[in-house]
């Protein structure tokens, strides 16, 4: 894997999508490789090292969440899923097996972008074992097990911690309420969603500047929660 | 997909018809010579009621008229082959009399019930049809609208157009227009699954902030040059409902209050509790609205004459929103002083008993 330019495989068969895509990434001085099919991008994921998958969730020939499965059986490349039109129930089902995030058509490069620094972000940090994660006021010292607001540190009842750790591990990212409340209080307690708004909403008293228009923990309604990225924290 | 068209719309709605008569026609036949071979056998008495059958089919296949025809034949038949006289169309046993009168009868009613049955299927049809060609359409066009937004922001990003202020005024027009386009495409295709699925909301508990901070967030292209007041209550009560459609229905309300309010003039958004409910408002100092306004702006397709040339809109957007509050039990209302003097949109969603124990959330 290179340091200077990242290496993306795009996995969609529409031509015009690939085009712009590949204009963008360039721009952005990426290493493009295109597939049309899942079994094609299946088998240049096996074939060349990458940093990043960009996959088409409407494929002719697979779906979408049966290549994340695929994929994930042997990489921890990150994945971003691209849709025209995805329910939540379809959301949730994507990140839970896998995918680190999605983004619905139509969209602008400067988010998928967004998107695709996150991920590569936190797949560098997760190489180097960087434990202190910096989003705007707000700092997260996975190591000491300690958190800071304007380098004041604040005080996180035990369930806080785990929840504001297990979103900085996957932070930028989406992170299901199933996956945060399995996580949190154990498969025994997945049905009871409401633990989750709850803490969601004690925390955010903690960390935010304004709980009520948060900028770290942002809700993503009907699938889950992440944090911001360093950008949208500011 | 499955094109589904009424039988033989090739001959037009009048063919059709001389086409089921001749049919319905061929059906009496058929079952007289069948009665006849039969009455060769052994002694047939009352045969009347073998001839529903023909009007029962004429009536489900060709509709009303063929199946008029073939209740008129299936009298005319049996009292000139059947009864006596024997080859003359006069009867004369009151028992085949009161025969030929119960068949009218229960023809008539079943015949009637059978065209309602067919008439009922045909509007499925359509309206099956309808919906598959708005469905494929509304996709269709998403497509090709990924690719402009996706390469107008790649070319907003190049540094040739950066550079230049009227290439990237263009590609902003672009960009925006679009944008606009996808949200029509939106409008259409949540009212088509309104209509013909209704909607099935996946329930869940909900903080009310977060709803409302998505709906700004869905929005805020709109919202650049406006000041937004955001006036949330401390501690709302969780909701149970489908988070995405209480947040599509606020979306619209916020559209509809950007749309019609001068692009600079302040809004606001207050969410607060009181008793058995919360209500979650959209204030704009916009245009308001007049007289039966507050009722009519829900209606399906329903515009101002007031501004229906100057601003433009499919008159969905608000008909949707009530729509989704309605499928989570909640009820949407309008509230304006009159034209000019702004408008207020309320939505109010009931409040369930909070679910148990904050204690376990977190020890």
């Amino acid at each position: 894997m290179s340091d200077l330019s990242p290496v993306v495989l795009v996995i969609d068969d529409e031509p015009q999508i690939r085009r712009f895509l590949r204009a963008g990434f360039d721009l952005e001085h990426f290493t493009v490789l295109e597939e049309e099919t899942g079994e094609a991008g299946l088998r240049t994921a096996t074939l060349r090292p990458l940093d990043l998958i960009v996959l088409d969730l409407n494929l002719p020939d697979m779906d979408g969440a049966s290549i994340v499965e695929r994929l994930r059986a042997w990489s921890t490349v990150p994945i971003i899923v691209l849709s025209v039109r995805a329910s939540d129930a379809d959301k949730v089902r994507l990140l839970e097996s896998g995918a680190d995030d999605y983004v619905v058509k139509p969209f602008s490069m400067a988010e998928l972008l967004a998107r695709a620094r996150t991920a590569l972000r936190r797949q560098a940090r997760g190489a180097q074992g960087e434990p202190v994660v910096r989003l705007g006021s707000l700092t997260i010292d996975l190591a000491a097990r300690a958190v800071f607001v304007e380098s004041s540190r604040v005080v996180l009842s035990p369930k806080e911690y785990r929840l504001l750790q297990v979103l900085a591990q996957h932070a930028g990212n989406v992170v299901t309420h199933n996956i945060l409340l399995r996580e949190v209080w154990g498969a025994r307690h997945m049905h009871n969603s409401h633990y989750l708004r709850i803490l969601v909403r004690k925390l955010r008293g903690k960390i935010e500047q304004n709980p009520k228009q948060p900028r770290i923990l942002v809700s993503e309604l009907g699938v889950g929660y992440r944090l911001a990225s360093d950008s949208e924290a500011r | 997909m499955r094109l589904v068209w009424g039988s033989n719309s090739l001959f037009g709605a009048a063919g059709t018809r001389t086409i089921g008569v001749l049919f319905a026609l061929l059906l009496v036949a058929v079952v007289t010579v069948l009665l006849a071979a039969a009455s060769a056998l052994f002694p047939i008495e009352h045969v009347t009621i073998v001839y529903l059958i023909p009007v029962i089919l004429a009536a489900l296949r060709w509709g009303a008229v063929p199946a008029l025809f073939a209740g008129i034949s299936g009298i005319a038949f049996p009292a000139f082959f059947f009864y006596a006289p024997l080859y003359d169309f006069r009867v004369q046993s009151p028992a085949q009399v009161a025969d030929i009168v119960l068949f009218v009868a229960v023809a008539a009613i079943t015949g009637r019930m059978a065209v309602t049955v067919r008439h009922a299927r045909m509007r499925a049809q359509a309206e099956s049809l309808r919906d598959a060609l708005i469905g494929s359409v509304s996709h269709e066009l998403r497509t090709p609208l990924a690719a402009i937004v996706g390469s107008t922001s790649v070319l907003a990003q190049s540094p040739i157009v950066e550079r230049d202020e009227h290439l990237s005024s263009l590609v902003r027009v672009v960009r925006k227009e679009a944008e606009r386009l996808n949200g029509d495409i939106q409008n259409l295709l949540d009212a088509t699954r309104i209509s013909s699925e209704g909607i099935r909301p996946h329930l869940a508990w909900v903080d009310p902030e977060d709803v409302v901070s998505g709906a700004l967030a869905r929005k805020r292209h709109l919202l650049v040059d406006r000041e937004v007041m955001l006036a949330v209550a401390d501690d709302l009560p969780l909701i149970y409902v489908d988070p995405s459609l209480v947040e599509s229905a606020l979306g619209q309300l916020i559209e509809n209050a950007a749309k019609y309010s001068p692009s600079q003039a302040s809004m606001s958004v207050i969410a607060r509790h009181s008793g058995k409910s919360i209500d979650i408002e959209v204030v704009d100092q916009g245009e308001g609205l007049a007289g039966d306004e507050v009722e009519r702006v829900f209606d399906r397709f329903y515009r101002s004459p007031r501004h229906a040339g100057a601003v433009s809109g499919s008159g969905l957007g608000l008909w949707i929103a009530r729509a989704l509050i309605q499928a989570s039990g909640g009820t949407i209302r309008a509230f304006s002083a009159g034209p000019g003097h702004g408008a207020r949109f309320s939505i109010t969603l009931p409040v369930d008993t909070q679910p148990a124990s904050e204690d376990d959330a977190d020890e």
